[in-house]
């Protein structure tokens, strides 16, 4: 009896330093050395061919002809847009025109009761705050409101991939977030020990790369950096489109920031916490982000200290579905400095990675990003930018916001992103009113009110 | 894991009647989940959510519009206090294209429909006609926004405009004759003549099954 429960001991601690051993060759070493096994490159290109044949499946349920055009369109990952509808872009101007001056006519009514419509049926900023469509399924469940089923082939590889997925690599994802977020902690509470100084510089640098290094490994993130030459420098300001949390999660891999944020609770919370105790972040309280004056201080004081790490930050101020790019806030344009300015792409095959925080909480959130397939992105950095002598702040913001949109290839909204949540301002609508009185009056001046 | 084999029967029916094919429907029904925010109904204040339509100067007509008892084709007049995805997709009807496949008869009851939507949007007091006041409250709206100018201007532009349909459905006026309003037929007359097909129609793509999710 001793010697069985002896043998199984044995056998359990054998299996367990297999894995530990395993684990630390695979995990951790090319994390800390940030050396890619190529593991990752090829999970996602698996997955890529089983998406593709997948499609065909289908496809061949449906229509032959549209599988090659379909193709194509997968392989090259391309969105063409999708609506219901094709809005007539004709301006105001040209459908009101052609009348004598200060005519009105019943037609005008027409025009705006078309436009009406058109903005019923289908609005450009509603869409973006919600997950992206996707041109074919990706064997995620949750990404297909209706189940129909096509063939048992399909239905076969979704089953499958739902056990790879929840029963495979979710405790593994789980346990190795766990172990990062432990590590974090304790390294940031060891490095925290030390004289301030250069030694403790680099620590807190390396843990902190190491630890999101870790992270973007937990969720199989597959990340591929572009023009490193432009990387942000010390002193400068880094700009991004926002997405979601795992933005700075991806960006901190590869380079050392300093966060600006709402001071969060909970796990969020702790891990804050660990990181200001090795480096400088500037963190806010929710009552003091409404002082513009004061987180403007705050962000001159940080950047005029040239030794001090790069700041980060999100100008659109929430997280936009990755297909547009929102309205750049002024503010962080303002306290001058350079810009460096950052375009981060996702891949929706794999995941969204949007999250939608009128819908989902960070937990739904977190456990979606953990049983998707993978996070693959995409992330440019774009040479410095400054601001000219005559251009003010919010001109400086639109310049930086179409680079950041033409190199991700998305689209650019002048909306707020607070529209999510808010109302639109009443300045807006006036704006469009004042443009139809301009062409019926014509400079003030009121014709005979023909109807024509 | 694709698209739909069999169309469910409801579906069909509301496709022969509003004129939208299936693959329309169900996009525009995602819309109305979107806009209900999930619920079975639309109310008013779900409109407040399309930033694009606050631009509209008529913008309290067109909502009006969608709750208006005469445009769902019920019996009864007056307003609605919600309204559900079928009057949704009636009221979106009134804003197809023609076909190309619409014979005479069609495309005249087509067109009569267009312009008794719009009739309906004068007609804020649901009596049949269009009166001086209620036409000068369209203009005064959609030139609302524009700070120089006095309301003087705008209701002599709307009584102007009035005069003008007038001389057409009436013909030249005695001294004391009062013109009571527009009425439907007058309307109808007003508009022989201009091409309002292409005028009043919102381009719905036909969005043929690609595996689409959502």
């Amino acid at each position: 009896m001793e010697e069985n429960r002896e043998g199984h001991g044995l056998a359990e601690g054998k299996i367990l330093s297999v894995w530990i051993f395993l684990f630390v060759a695979f995990v951790l070493l090319p994390s800390i050395f940030r050396v890619s096994l190529g593991i990752c490159h090829c999970y996602v290109k698996i997955v890529i061919k089983m998406l593709e044949w997948a499609t065909l499946q289908i496809e061949e349920g449906v229509k032959k002809q549209k599988a090659m055009a379909l193709e194509n369109l997968i392989s090259t990952g391309s969105f063409p847009h999708a609506g219901i509808i094709q809005r007539d872009e004709t301006p105001m101007e040209k459908e009101v025109v052609g009348r004598c001056r200060g005519c009105f006519s019943l037609a005008d009514v027409m025009y705006f009761s078309k436009k009406g419509c058109e903005a019923v049926a289908e609005d450009e900023v509603t869409r973006r705050f919600s997950s992206e469509e996707l041109l074919s399924w990706n064997l995620l469940s949750r990404t297909n409101a209706n189940l129909h089923h096509v063939s048992w082939k399909l239905a076969a590889v979704w089953v499958t991939g739902i056990l790879i997925r929840y029963c495979l690599l979710l405790p593994f994802r789980i346990c190795l977030s766990v172990f990062s977020i432990l590590l974090l902690v304790l390294a940031t509470t060891v490095v925290g020990q030390f004289p301030n100084g250069r030694v403790k510089g680099w620590l807190s640098n390396q843990v902190q790369m190491i630890c999101a290094t870790l992270g973007v490994r937990c969720l199989s993130g597959l990340v591929h950096f572009h023009n490193r030459e432009n990387k942000p420098q010390k002193g400068g300001i880094c700009v991004a489109n926002h997405t979601s949390p795992l933005d700075v999660l991806i960006l901190a891999s590869d380079g050392c920031y300093s966060l600006v944020g709402q001071v969060h609770g909970g796990l969020m919370g702790l891990i804050q916490k660990s990181c200001m105790r090795t480096s400088q972040h500037v963190l806010f309280e929710r009552s003091e982000m409404k002082d513009r004056h004061l987180v403007r201080k705050k962000l001159r004081e940080h950047i005029a200290d040239k030794a001090k790490l790069p700041i980060l930050i999100f100008p659109e101020g929430t997280c936009i579905n990755n297909t547009s790019v929102m309205m750049f806030k002024k503010g962080s344009f303002e306290v001058g400095g350079t810009i460096h300015p950052v375009a981060i792409k996702y891949d929706p095959r794999f995941g969204d990675a949007f999250w939608n925080s009128t819908k989902h909480s960070i937990m739904t959130y977190g456990f979606n990003v953990l049983t998707s397939w993978a996070i693959v992105c995409n992330v440019w950095y774009l040479p410095p930018m400054v601001k000219e002598e005559e251009e003010d702040a919010v001109h400086f913001a639109d310049r930086v916001k179409a680079v950041i949109a033409a190199r991700a290839g998305m689209s650019v909204l002048p909306w707020d992103g607070g529209l999510k949540r808010k109302k639109i301002k009443e300045s807006f609508k006036e704006e469009q009113q004042k443009k139809y009185c301009q062409i019926v009056i014509e400079n003030g001046s009121v014709g005979s009110g023909n109807v024509c | 894991m694709g698209s739909a084999h069999s169309v469910p029967a409801e579906m069909r029916e509301l496709a022969d009647r509003t004129g939208f094919t299936s693959e329309q429907i169900e996009h525009l029904h995602r819309r109305f989940k979107q806009l209900s925010q999930d619920q079975l109904t639309i109310r008013k204040e779900n409109f407040d959510s399309i930033p694009d339509l606050e631009f509209n100067p008529i913008r309290g007509k067109i909502v009006h519009a969608f709750f208006d008892k005469r445009n769902l084709r019920q019996e009864s007049d007056g307003l609605a206090e919600e309204i559900n995805f079928e009057d949704f997709l009636t009221i979106m009807s009134y804003f197809r294209p023609i076909e190309m496949n619409m014979d005479e008869e069609q495309l005249d009851r087509f067109r009569k429909e267009k312009l008794k939507f719009l009739f309906h949007m004068y007609d804020s007091d649901h009596d049949g006609k269009i009166t001086l006041q209620e036409y000068r409250n369209v203009v005064e709206e959609l030139l609302s926004g524009n700070p120089h100018l006095e309301k003087e201007s705008a209701r002599s532009i709307a009584d102007g405009a009035m005069m003008e349909a007038a001389s057409i459905c009436v013909g030249q006026m005695g001294p004391d004759q009062v013109y009571e309003g527009i009425t439907f037929e007058d309307f109808l007359k007003m508009w022989q003549g201009i091409d309002i097909e292409t005028k009043m129609h919102v381009r719905f793509l036909n969005v043929d099954t690609i595996a689409h999710c959502y």
